[in-house]
């Protein structure tokens, strides 16, 4: 189970990653510019850095590389996540689609936030249960014990 | 191997996977179009823009009524070229008011047209058919309304207006309104003052 939760966790990242990654960063600057949350400055930066973290983070966990480093990294990500779009509803902020997964996926913020919240529970539990989480990994690999 | 040169190697070769994936997927660079009836400004001009926009989005309402007031400033420092971008899935008139501007063009008179059509977006966009809105504006600007109704009713602008989206799509347009200033990307208006800055500080 914790095994497959790991997975699921993983892949969500690498999709959310790849269609920022894939497309070119000014479409996910227009995202974060449209949660009005960071100074200008931050947010190109943040539009060019924060797609490769997701999708090294969601690489480690899918193949359960350095797992509890991983996982922590994704309770970060998913934490971050449902700061940012929950201050967005809380503001009231015009937002037709969370901007989340590229183009690949529209979701609604309302929808987002929940599927978050529901990761950032499913992670930690994982966290909880590493070693039942690392059937399957890499980590299995280098460390059977 | 052991754990962290396998870590290493993992790393190195998946950001090697995703930089030549986005090689490989690279967008087209967006080429003027100096006889297009979309376009205003001087065609020597320093600044080229090219905004892909859907005439019922509300972000590219605001961006037209910036770049207007921009271009009114700086006329002979502006060329700016209009492409369609209509979001059918997201904006329920997004084809018939690119349609109407298509017509519009062809009449000499898109410019016209998009200082009525876009100021009263909030209003047609409410509407069940905003065609009689349309209409009205479109007899306002002076078009002849009998080759507007024969332009409707043909293939031929639907298609320029899905050729267009398609071209948008292939030079990695997802949202609108898009730019390319002198052939660089911005998206959305707070980018685009950003980078107007840079050629007139």
């Amino acid at each position: 189970m914790f095994t497959i939760f790991r997975f699921a966790i993983g892949s969500l990242f690498l999709i959310s990653s790849l269609g920022k990654l894939l497309s070119p960063y000014q479409n996910f600057l227009y995202v974060i510019q449209a949660y009005q949350l960071l100074p200008s400055g931050f947010e190109v930066l943040t539009a060019q850095v924060f797609p490769w973290i997701e999708f090294l983070v969601g690489a480690f966990v899918f193949l359960g590389l350095w797992t509890p480093w991983a996982l922590r990294g994704a309770i970060v990500l998913f934490g971050i996540f449902v700061f940012v779009v929950g201050q967005a509803l809380l503001r009231g902020l015009p937002l037709e689609n969370c901007g989340c997964f590229g183009e690949w996926i529209h979701l609604k913020p309302q929808i987002v936030i929940v599927m978050d919240s529901l990761s950032l529970v499913l992670t930690f539990l994982s966290l909880r249960n590493y070693t039942r989480a690392k059937r399957f990994s890499l980590d299995a690999y280098f460390d059977p014990k | 191997m052991n754990k962290l040169q396998t870590s290493l190697v993992i790393i190195l070769v998946l950001a090697g996977a995703v930089v030549g994936a986005k090689f490989y997927f690279a967008p087209k660079k967006a080429v003027i179009n100096l006889q297009m009836a979309r376009a205003k400004g001087n065609p020597n001009a320093r600044v080229k823009i090219v905004e892909f926009i859907d005439f019922q989005c509300p972000a590219c309402a605001f961006g037209v009524g910036y770049l207007k007031t921009f271009f009114d400033q700086h006329p002979n420092d502006l060329y700016i070229q209009v492409r369609y971008f209509p979001l059918t899935n997201m904006h329920h008139h997004a084809m018939i008011s690119a349609l109407y501007s298509e017509c519009a063009a062809r009449q000499g008179k898109f410019w016209a047209l998009d200082d009525q059509m876009i100021p009263q977006q909030q209003q047609w966009a409410q509407l069940i058919s905003p065609e009689p809105v349309f209409q009205a504006m479109a007899s306002q600007v002076g078009m002849n309304i009998d080759q507007l109704n024969t332009c409707l009713a043909s293939d031929d602008a639907r298609k320029v207006i899905n050729d267009e989206k398609s071209l948008g799509q292939s030079m990695g347009i997802t949202s609108t309104p898009t730019y390319f200033i002198n052939g660089k990307m911005v998206v959305g208006t707070k980018s685009l003052q950003d980078e107007l800055k840079a050629y007139f500080p």
